[in-house]
């Protein structure tokens, strides 16, 4: 093995680019070169470099059952996202991972799933959501509900589309600024949430998002009668090394990137720290 | 007991220097700004200074560099490539370490070996054998290693430990590395039955009750003391960088062109408000009380606790280094009588 394995990214090549809104991208990496395609687990996540700019971490964001294309998407905010804006088809970003401990899959096995996502929050749970869809029959009913702060800022909109028409699970969407195309509901997404039917003891809820949303959004699923442990999110934090060693996002006893960034509420109110 | 005198102790630098070994060892540093010694490969064996107290920066420079490349990256068209850093080849000794700047590698050790292993950091200590100078008093009123659980002559994280006594040092062999120098370089070392082992510095009795101080910390997240201790601190992260324990870093790209460049690693700090603020502009650290909360709760409760080592080994430099005169045995101590007053 070589000396800096463990920092020494993969070479990946983006096989082509999807504009998801004004200011966030799906980069479909070329997955033959990647050992680890269709092996990891929903929830984790990569560092990706822009070699001369850096290195930052993004969730993956398709299911590893569908292992064609190692996915992230990615909004434009700081220098590394600013530079990966600027690549396409053909170029070479780094890859390392894939780390982290992912959602519970297992756990949620025989469950009813709820997903609460808002804005950029969409494509972590989106990993999962493929992940049930393609293992349907495990899993109970599947209710997506989706909040953006415009039609345009939605990400995945053909395949929110998809999701609508199917059988598999259903899909409630919200904007908080409607625009003359919208006929679907106005407003934040945890208003979708009130009075849903729900058996508390057999859901779980994966939920991520701005944490103003978190917030609310797991006041309603406690509400719901859902227990902490079974509403689950994956925390951000900035980290450089994804291996529990560079001290970045650790907070109180946990490396943030080894042991989550997936999280359950309980946990979360243990933590000394508000993420 | 086996002794080697000061003047082999110099023979056997000399002896490694010459065998090919990068030797480290405490040296003056001509035209440096500060008094007394570094840490420095050492050219010639002349140059080993024991007798100046502490270095100024601690051991963990010869295994973590201040500064290292991970890797260097050249574009060509759209094909990049990267270069890795050539593993150590040569052997390392250290010769002179402090208990101190010792124990503090060893209990990075641990979480440079959790579940991932940090090849770059092992390859350094696989290739280095560290021969420890016991102390025979403190350095001066920051030391507090004895407070720590450690002591003077504190063994842990040496291969070989020297214990100073007239004209030479008592060689006691903590490991087998510490050994295999011995068996490498036996004219250089000698038995002697007047020295006996009892002769080493003593440990003075601990002045904080450390149990108290981790269980005040376990529950004291939320605390006033935090932002009475930290009123005094800049931010600036001196202490992180001449602690022998602090193991953070961060990872940056500097770009030679827009076609080459390298990424390094650099000693980074939990006390500077950049550490944890989000490409968003959000940081979940707001406040330099959580800053040093962060960096007094993880050296002596959260890590302790996870890797089973103090994060602190009591060399007092974070407090020598601080242009606030914050004190962190002073802050230990406040902790342990609230711990007192709590109990």
């Amino acid at each position: 093995m070589r000396a800096s394995s463990l920092y020494e990214p993969l070479l990946s090549e983006i096989a082509r680019v999807e504009e998801e809104t004004p200011d966030t991208r799906t980069y479909f990496l070329a997955a033959d070169a990647i050992p680890w395609r269709g092996t990891y687990r929903p929830g984790q996540f990569v560092e990706v470099s822009a070699f001369g700019v850096g290195e930052a971490p993004f969730c993956l964001s398709q299911s590893p059952t569908r292992a064609a294309f190692i996915e992230v998407t990615i909004r434009r905010t700081g220098s590394v996202t600013n530079r990966l804006d600027t690549y396409g088809a053909g170029d070479l970003v780094g890859l390392r991972g894939p780390f982290g401990n992912g959602f519970p899959v297992e756990r949620a096995r025989g469950k009813d799933l709820i997903f609460v996502a808002g804005g950029i929050g969409l494509p972590p749970l989106r990993s999962l959501i493929n992940y049930v869809l393609d293992r349907r029959s495990d899993y109970g009913d599947v209710k997506v509900f989706y909040g953006a702060r415009s039609p345009a800022d939605r990400v995945y909109k053909n395949e929110l589309a998809e999701w609508r028409r199917s059988p598999d699970l259903s899909v409630v969407e919200t904007v908080d600024r409607p625009d003359e195309g919208w006929d679907g509901p106005v407003g934040v997404v945890t208003a979708l949430l009130k009075g849903l039917k729900v058996h508390p003891a057999s859901t779980m809820a994966f939920t991520c998002g701005p944490p103003v949303m978190l917030e609310f959004v797991t006041a309603e699923l406690l509400r719901l009668g859902l227990h902490p442990s079974n509403i689950v999110t994956t925390l951000e934090r900035y980290m450089k090394c994804g291996v529990g060693k560079c001290g970045h996002c650790c907070v109180g006893h946990h490396y943030i990137c080894v042991d989550g960034p997936v999280y359950n509420l309980d946990q979360i109110q243990r933590l000394p720290e508000a993420p | 007991m086996r002794v080697i005198s000061d003047a082999d102790l110099r023979g056997l630098a000399a002896d490694l220097l010459a065998a090919g070994s990068t030797v480290w060892g405490p040296a003056r540093v001509p035209g440096s700004p500060r008094p007394g010694v570094e840490y420095r490969p050492l050219r010639e064996a002349a140059e080993l200074d024991l007798g100046a107290g502490l270095p100024f920066l601690p051991l963990k420079q010869v295994f973590l560099p201040p500064t290292e490349p991970l890797f260097w990256w050249e574009r060509k068209g759209t094909e990049v490539r990267l270069v890795p850093p050539a593993p150590p080849n040569r052997r390392v000794v250290v010769i002179g370490a402090r208990p101190c700047d010792a124990a503090g590698a060893d209990a990075m050790d641990r979480v440079m070996g959790w579940d991932y292993r940090d090849e770059l950091w092992f390859a350094r200590r696989d290739a280095a054998t560290v021969v420890t100078v016991a102390c025979e008093r403190p350095a001066d009123e920051a030391c507090f290693c004895s407070d720590v659980g450690l002591g003077p002559s504190h063994p842990r994280g040496s291969d070989l430990l020297l214990i100073p006594h007239p004209g030479g040092y008592a060689v006691e062999e903590v490991t087998a590395k510490g050994r295999e120098l011995v068996a490498a370089f036996p004219h250089r070392f000698r038995e002697d039955e007047q020295v006996t082992p009892g002769e080493t510095a003593a440990a003075g009795p601990p002045r904080i009750d450390l149990a108290g101080v981790q269980r005040w910390l376990a529950d004291h997240f939320e605390d006033e003391t935090w932002n009475e201790v930290a009123l005094r601190c800049h931010g600036c992260g001196a202490c992180a960088s001449v602690c022998p324990a602090c193991h953070c870093f961060d990872i940056v790209d500097e770009p030679d062109s827009l076609l080459a460049g390298t990424r390094r690693r650099n000693w980074d700090s939990c006390q500077t408000s950049r550490f944890t603020v989000h490409a968003s502009g959000h940081n979940p650290r707001e406040g330099q009380h959580a800053r040093v909360r962060q960096r007094v709760v993880h050296k002596f409760q959260v890590f302790p606790r996870r890797f089973g080592r103090l994060l602190c080994t009591g060399c007092g430099r974070c407090t020598r280094a601080c242009p606030a005169g914050q004190d962190l045995f002073e802050i230990l101590t406040l902790v342990s009588e609230r711990a007192l007053e709590t109990s």
